[in-house]
């Protein structure tokens, strides 16, 4: 109980203190300190619940109930505030609605529920605590020496690190209080807290395209916001209470929960960034390059699929053994999404929205486990959530610092990083590895929920998965053939990287590798105990001995590439390429033209643009996955009561 | 036992019986074309001239991805003919190939480069079909391994009639037979320089060769799954079929020029989406 106040809290006063501290080098001080503390506290607490059975506390606050009623105004008030400065009328709106629901149910049916546990701690939240008290402090540390670049790089940008920092702190705040939180109501506080730190965050050089750009996630977040209040108000006024507990133990009861967790999953699947609310997330690039690692790797979008998680019992297919309208929608909404958003990564060239697109793509995977709602899924989400945390956050760190020393993010101009910046380019193709190719992570999970969708019965799921994923091979092979090209003779652009970038990075590699090689471990010790909780039998999609082949093929290729690829050898240039003609080989790939000119010969990768137009993917994954919510909400509101 | 036996069989045996394959395949190649051909052995004498040249490239690790992607093909058909996971052996098999495609890329050679990109585009056009194939067994037979699968009494070409053209379909690709060979082919006459192995000489070419062998004999095993069912009979009845499926990609690669990527890619995807649909759905109706 200590240790999760602490998590809570202190986070909370660190961005109260970053907020008034001006100096550079106090900031680094406070920043590093406060977030070794913060990742010490998280594993404190791994120690002390990861394997346990759930813990739930009583903590009876009259007081924090009336904080959060305050925060969720504040809130509102806060945002119908600038968006009637920027003319976003829909967001003024949206708050509005939001605030009346919001005060109409505190100061009205809620005072007559009890709520018996506030509080509580389960394997899954401190599985989530670990991401975001150890991937999430990293990404502050790495954001010190990042921003101090970012302001010399963007010096028409206002300097606002004080508040950058304060902002990045109350997100980790804010994140710890959605895993912690039993109370609903306590819940969609610390919910919309993410959504306004994002909103932040995002505009944070307060350019046009900023500005519009971080509107775009609020009014996205704010409707499934909406759906998250009203979902409270229903669950509060039909079966008397605001647990989430309690709504799961109705709903595997039999009592018509379709409907109130249809408008929670709606919700989640916003911050989510599933179809037709992706654009929130890839619009959300244009923030400086730590706001993107922590949105995508260990807060906001992971709060949507840790909520969709803890539904998955009530609406997958184990509730009752029969199919449930809720399920079936999160499952195609984000079977959808995953195709639609791998295939439109094959077309981007821009690194960081390849990136987008996978971490789309692979919440879509996680949306679709969990409306799957076994026990082999939701091991496959688990996992999904793991590893993408590590690998994601290790990518953007290496392209931000990339970017930082090349002066490009596009994927075309890291030709030759292996050359250039040898050691980050490694990281690079650990992250990607980890990302997409066996013995790693990522592709044990998606193997995993391959097993666990053909176990469904739902076959569009299976075939949505089966070209989804080699679509997924392809862009990411494209892009570790880029920087694995060894061109030209050794430069180093490496020597002004600063070291809380190299301490992240090598952090964040670190966990990559790490959960690769210990995943056997970690599933028989932590996550199949949890899932016993759950479910009445636990079934694997992978048996524990190919789980332990793999761990050795990682184990295999770390220590085979790690010892091979060392930097002297890999400047070694024996012969010049074969050009056709005379070549030219010093330090370029170029050959002798007719007039004897030197003409460089370049190569591009395939992008597939013909074939896989962005927008017009975009828009028929806009089209169908509308169209399923809809009919899932429509099917809810008719069928629910008996279904 | 029986996993022992394959396991140790695949790793021992299969260059030899692959050697031969590729001997045969160029000396049937040969009369199609009017030609008299090799001797049967020649593959071998080619890759033992090659390892006894002088190693050098045009970097130094090129050598060791082309080492990789020997290794991890061998793992992979290990695993298949010790009874393993059929799904673990797809993704083993996908890491060998994205091995030979950083080889291919690590030499930043323009028509390496062109070749290797092809070779990706050849990988993500056959994997759904190949997955639908892993699915459909283990939709069929109740188990992902390759031992269950090949002991259940009623062959799996009998449920999986469609899913198996699909395979034979994307065999070409796999086996890099014209019209699919995109990446790098042995017909000179449609080549551009040699694709994705244009850097590839002396013992590092040897390694590429030696691992076609291995995975031509392994692709060969996957056509035999689809007959196998335990009895010694269904063996040489898989025998005879892989033999003949083989004799049939070499009359296609006879008997087409390359097609476009573009081409390879569509037909590949609608051919898993079609077939692989119309098979599946018999199981979850």
């Amino acid at each position: 109980m200590g240790t999760l106040s602490f998590l809570i809290l202190f986070p909370l006063i660190v961005a109260g203190v970053l907020l008034v501290v001006r100096n550079d080098r106090a900031r680094g001080v406070i920043v590093t300190v406060s977030a070794v503390a913060i990742a010490a506290g998280s594993i404190a607490l791994a120690v002390q619940y990861l394997t346990g059975s759930a813990v739930h506390f009583e903590f009876e606050s009259e007081a924090v109930s009336l904080a959060a009623l305050g925060i969720d105004l504040l809130i509102s008030l806060f945002i119908i505030f600038v968006g009637l400065k920027h003319k976003q009328y829909l967001a003024v709106a949206l708050a509005a609605i939001q605030a009346a629901i919001v005060v109409w149910f505190d100061l009205g049916p809620a005072h007559a529920i009890v709520v018996e546990n506030n509080l509580y701690v389960d394997t899954l939240s401190v599985i989530m605590a670990l991401i975001i008290g150890i991937i999430g402090s990293g990404i502050c540390v790495y954001a010190i020496g990042y921003m101090r670049d970012f302001a010399q790089h963007h010096a028409d940008v206002p300097d606002r690190r004080p508040m950058f920092f304060a902002v990045m702190f109350l997100f980790l705040s804010a994140m710890f209080g959605v895993v912690f939180s039993n109370n609903l109501s306590w819940l969609f506080t610390a919910w919309e807290v993410t959504t306004v730190c994002s909103f932040l965050l995002i505009g944070y050089t307060r350019t046009p395209e900023a500005t519009n750009n971080a509107f775009l996630q609020i009014v996205m977040n704010l409707a499934g916001g909406l759906g998250f209040a009203i979902a409270i108000a229903w669950i509060g006024t039909q079966f008397g209470t605001l647990e989430l507990s309690g709504l799961i133990s109705l709903g595997l009861s039999g009592a018509a929960t379709v409907v109130p967790v249809l408008l929670l999953a709606f919700a989640a699947m916003t911050k989510a960034a599933q179809m037709p609310f992706h654009t929130w997330l890839l619009g959300a690039m244009v923030a400086p390059t730590p706001t993107s690692a922590l949105l995508h790797s260990s807060t906001m979008v992971k709060a949507g699929v840790f909520l969709l998680l803890k539904l998955s019992p009530v609406l997958g297919l184990s509730l009752a053994g029969h199919w449930n309208v809720a399920g079936i929608t999160v499952q195609l909404v984000g079977g959808v999404t995953f195709l639609m958003c791998s295939l439109a990564a094959i077309t981007q060239s821009n690194a960081k929205r390849v990136l987008a697109y996978s971490t789309i793509a692979n919440l879509g995977l996680i949306t679709a486990c969990a409306g799957i709602g076994t026990s082999e899924a939701v091991w496959a989400a688990i996992f999904l959530i793991i590893f993408h945390a590590a690998a994601k956050s290790l990518l953007f760190l290496c392209v931000g610092t990339a970017e930082h020393h090349i002066g490009s993010r596009d994927i075309e101009d890291m030709d030759g990083l292996f050359t250039s910046m040898p050691s980050l380019a490694r990281f690079m193709v650990i992250g990607i590895a980890g990302m997409f190719i066996a013995p790693f992570g990522m592709l044990v999970s998606k193997w995993a929920a391959l097993g666990a969708f053909v176990d469904s019965g739902n076959i569009i799921l299976v075939f949505l998965l089966v070209f989804g994923s080699a679509a997924t091979f392809f862009f990411w092979a494209k892009w570790l053939a880029k920087v694995t090209a060894i061109a030209g003779p050794a430069s180093d652009l490496e020597a002004s990287i600063r070291t809380e970038e190299w301490a992240s990075i090598a952090l964040m590699a670190l966990l990559t590798v790490l959960a690769a090689v210990a995943f056997p471990l970690i599933s028989s010790a932590v996550v199949v105990p949890y899932l016993g909780e759950i479910f009445p039998a636990v079934s694997l999609a992978i048996s524990q001995g190919n789980l332990m082949i793999m761990a050795a093929m990682a184990a295999l290729l770390a220590i085979i590439l790690g010892s091979t690829l060392g930097r002297a050898r890999a400047s070694k240039r024996d012969l010049p390429v074969y050009m056709g003609g005379v070549g030219i080989s010093e330090g370029v790939t170029a050959f002798s033209g007719s007039l004897g000119d030197a003409t460089p010969a370049s190569t591009r990768n395939w992008y597939l643009e013909s074939y896989l137009g962005e927008g017009r993917l975009s828009r028929i994954g806009t089209v169908v996955s509308v169209v399923l919510l809809i009919c899932g909400l429509a099917a809810a509101l008719i069928f629910g009561s008996v279904m | 036992m029986a996993s022992v036996i394959g396991f140790l069989g695949f790793v021992i045996f299969a260059p030899v019986a692959g050697a031969l394959l590729a001997g045969i395949d160029r000396r049937i190649t040969a009369r199609m074309q009017g030609r008299v051909g090799p001797p049967i052995l020649q593959p071998y004498y080619d890759v033992r001239k090659l390892i006894e040249k002088d190693d050098r490239s045009v970097n130094a690790v090129q050598g060791v991805y082309v080492a990789m992607y020997l290794m991890f093909a061998i793992i992979a058909g290990a695993i298949f003919f010790s009874g393993g996971n059929f799904l673990l052996c797809i993704f083993v098999l996908t890491l060998s190939s994205l091995f030979f495609i950083i080889a291919g890329y690590s030499t930043r050679s323009p028509y390496a480069e062109a070749g290797a990109a092809r070779e990706m585009l050849q990988v993500m056009a056959y994997e759904p079909m190949v997955l639908l194939v892993a699915i459909g067994f283990y939709l069929a037979s109740g188990s992902f391994d390759v031992s269950a699968i090949a002991t259940t009494g009623s062959p799996m070409i009998f449920s999986l009639p469609l899913v198996f053209l699909g395979f034979v379909y994307v065999l070409t690709i796999k086996l890099r037979k014209s019209p699919f060979d995109l990446s790098t082919s042995h017909h000179a006459h449609q080549e551009l320089v040699k694709g994705i192995t244009t850097e590839m000489s002396g013992r590092t070419l040897a390694m590429v060769e030696v691992t076609h062998w291995y995975e031509n004999i392994f692709f060969l095993g996957w056509v035999a799954l689809f007959f196998v069912t335990g009895s010694g009979a269904s063996i040489a009845l898989a025998i005879v079929v892989a033999a003949v499926i083989y004799f049939l990609e070499i009359l296609i690669d006879n008997n087409f020029a390359r097609v476009k990527w573009s081409a390879m890619f569509e037909s590949a995807w609608l051919v898993a989406l079609v077939l692989g649909f119309v098979n599946l759905i018999v199981f979850y109706i």
